[in-house]
């Protein structure tokens, strides 16, 4: 059932991942994550003092800006900015700077598919170069179903088209203890296991989701031991 | 949510005496001469019309797109030309989302004009059919940094991207010739604008007492003078717009000094314009010819529903000589992650450094099937990351020997 896709990969490969930080001189942190040729470029501001109207004065509050390419602003962007916000709520340290915002401002470079999951990534590296308090990290991949039933990877934007159903999913990545026992654990599951944000567009069946699901989880484990050496390297002179 | 004081950069007044006093002297906090430009980088994207500018610290992206429109009522054979600003928040944190401010309206018009009423671009030629379907060309302007001197540095990726724009070849045909085929650019070579010359913008910045001149501005001295003058020049010695709003006074014989000054850097920039766009269609030229996958992607192995498929076994390629000798830290290694199982492998996950340094790195090629040519290759593991701030680009330059060409042939033959 191994098909070859159209840039020659097979249904488990990704597409080669680069990751840049500290492009940018203005803004306190700042990353590029490519992914094949898919371009994000992330921007983290803060923390600055105040919090919006509405916002939980308790907390520090996350702001999430998203720039297309070109065009007006529409709801495309407005759902990534919701789903953005939501997972960096998730793995950011909330309680440490109250009554602030950290500002996440994204330029897309170039889509050429899995844009969103590019864009998690991005903005976590650029949260950690700006020095945000994290629990942990997240690691996006998306995966998608193709017409003939088969499973692939972080599709590219011609291969999003043709399928029938795909999966956008973050999960945290996985930590490093000094204890040999990670207190990581929930239940008995390995922290890494658990899913901070799943997109899904298309229907599919509740197994192959599941399995999806499986890939997804495989594929974060790689792009987390790269994301990890990326971020090592640069803070071991 | 409103500016609050705590928020807003504020320049101190020891700065602000220092850069002042400095200038009296003819000396600039970042050691240029007065006229002097920082360094100027042109990089290009991957499609047409994309391009990325860093003047010294101030990074700005454009993108140029078109569309077929219904053209104006006066102006029925001719096309359209439209630049959008966009002062991101990325750029500096007193920039809002949201509607465009003061700074961000008046960078639009100066560019505007510089560009469109100086007829820089030839609109006739954007004509399809008269009265009903004419290109209208876009130009996104994105700053992404802002380290001073926005209006030049837009300037010079508008003129990039304008320049390595190629729009759509389309055909009139049907019955009664209203109907418009748009060729792909797979079918038909898409087409370049037409250009006649390069409106080239320099700022300069009024300081102080003895409204001394300078070129080219950072920052920090923005926030320190007393006024603006932008004059667009092309190298042809035409002056296409000046722009001074308000601001200190300057006297008529200083800003005839400054066009000049003008049209010597504007003839320097256009220079270096146009070599970089030759560059960019040497390689767009080079880039038509297929080539084998350039950078491997990354493995994954997954845990089957049902077969195993250990796929790839010992495929690994030469290609991967070609991927590490790229420039700089474009490296996209694709390691070799081999658990057994998800369970046992968790441990190994955690800590790359208990992650074995395999043997054999493989690497997925076009169609990984049995017959799998090539010998293993060696582990390159190379750092991922770079500190220096340059953008993947997609060029078909890397050092290259003739070895490297001759293989690839074989490859090809021996896949069939």
């Amino acid at each position: 059932m191994e098909e070859v896709r159209a840039d020659g990969r097979n249904g488990q490969q990704l597409r080669p991942l680069v990751c840049t930080r500290n492009l940018l001189h203005r803004a306190h942190g700042s990353a590029q994550w490519c992914q094949g040729d898919t371009i994000v470029l992330a921007a983290v501001y803060g923390p600055k003092a105040g919090t919006k109207k509405g916002e939980n004065p308790e907390k520090a509050s996350i702001e999430v800006i998203w720039k297309p390419k070109t065009g007006q602003i529409g709801k495309t962007e407005k759902q990534y900015e919701m789903i953005l916000r939501r997972t960096l709520q998730s793995i950011c340290i909330l309680t440490i700077h109250p009554n602030t915002t950290t500002s996440v401002i994204l330029q897309v470079v170039s889509d050429s598919g899995a844009l969103l999951p590019c864009a998690i990534n991005a903005s976590c590296a650029a949260l950690v170069d700006a020095g945000i308090p994290l629990k942990h990290l997240a690691v996006s991949v998306s995966c998608g179903l193709t017409q003939n039933g088969s499973l692939i990877l972080d599709p590219s934007k011609v291969e999003e088209q043709e399928l029938q159903a795909f999966v956008c999913m973050a999960f945290p990545n996985s930590p490093v203890t000094v204890l040999p026992e990670a207190s990581s654990s929930k239940e008995g599951e390995p922290m890494e296991h658990g899913i901070i944000t799943s997109t899904s567009y298309g229907s599919m069946s509740v197994n192959d989701y599941l399995c999806c699901i499986e890939y997804g989880r495989a594929a974060s484990a790689k792009i987390s031991e790269f994301l990890r050496r990326s971020l090592e390297t640069e803070h071991n002179p | 949510m409103e500016q609050r004081l705590a928020n807003s950069w504020r320049m101190s007044v020891n700065d602000k005496k220092f850069i002042e006093e400095a200038l009296l002297s003819d000396i600039r906090i970042d050691g240029r001469g007065p006229f002097e430009y920082r360094r100027l980088t042109i990089k290009f994207g991957k499609e047409d019309g994309q391009s990325e500018v860093q003047l010294g610290h101030t990074h700005v992206m454009a993108y140029v797109t078109s569309q077929l429109v219904q053209p104006y009522r006066d102006r029925p054979n001719e096309g359209t030309l439209s630049i959008f600003t966009e002062l991101s928040p990325m750029a500096d944190p007193s920039f809002e989302v949201g509607r465009p401010g003061e700074l961000a309206i008046e960078l639009g018009r100066v560019i505007d004009r510089g560009l469109r009423e100086s007829r820089a671009v030839d609109m006739e030629s954007l004509c399809v059919v008269a009265g009903r379907f004419v290109w209208a060309v876009r130009v996104d302007l994105h700053i992404v940094d802002n380290g001073g001197n926005l209006i030049d540095a837009a300037n010079i990726a508008a003129l990039a991207a304008l320049l390595t724009f190629r729009r759509p070849e389309c055909t009139i045909g049907g019955e009664d010739g209203q109907e418009i085929t748009i060729h792909p650019p797979e079918v038909r070579e898409p087409l370049g604008l037409i250009i006649h010359h390069l409106p080239v913008a320099v700022t300069f910045g009024i300081f102080g007492e003895d409204k001394s001149l300078v070129v080219d501005p950072t920052h920090h001295e923005e926030a320190v003078m007393g006024g603006r003058m932008t004059t667009t020049v092309n190298s042809n010695g035409d002056v296409c717009a000046i722009q001074k709003a308000g601001g200190e006074g300057v006297m008529p014989s200083e800003i005839m000094r400054c066009l000049r000054v003008a049209s010597v850097k504007a003839a320097e920039i256009t220079q270096t314009i146009k070599e970089s766009v030759d560059v960019y269609n040497e390689n767009r030229s080079l880039r038509h010819i297929k080539r084998h996958l350039k950078s491997a992607p990354v493995e994954v192995r997954v845990p089957e529903r049902g077969t195993e498929g250990n796929e790839t076994g010992g495929v690994a390629t030469d290609f991967s000589k070609l991927s590490s000798s790229e420039a700089g830290g474009e490296d996209a290694k694709p390691p070799k992650w081999d658990p057994p199982s998800m369970g046992s492998s968790l441990d190994s996950i955690g800590s790359p450094a208990a992650l074995p340094g395999s043997p054999m790195v493989t690497k997925g090629e076009e169609a990984p099937s049995g017959d799998a040519v090539e010998s293993t290759e060696d582990p390159e593991v190379k750092p991922l990351t770079l500190k220096t701030p340059s953008l993947k680009q997609e060029t078909q330059s890397p050092p290259r020997t003739l070895r490297d060409a001759v293989k690839a042939k074989q490859k090809k033959k021996k896949k069939k």
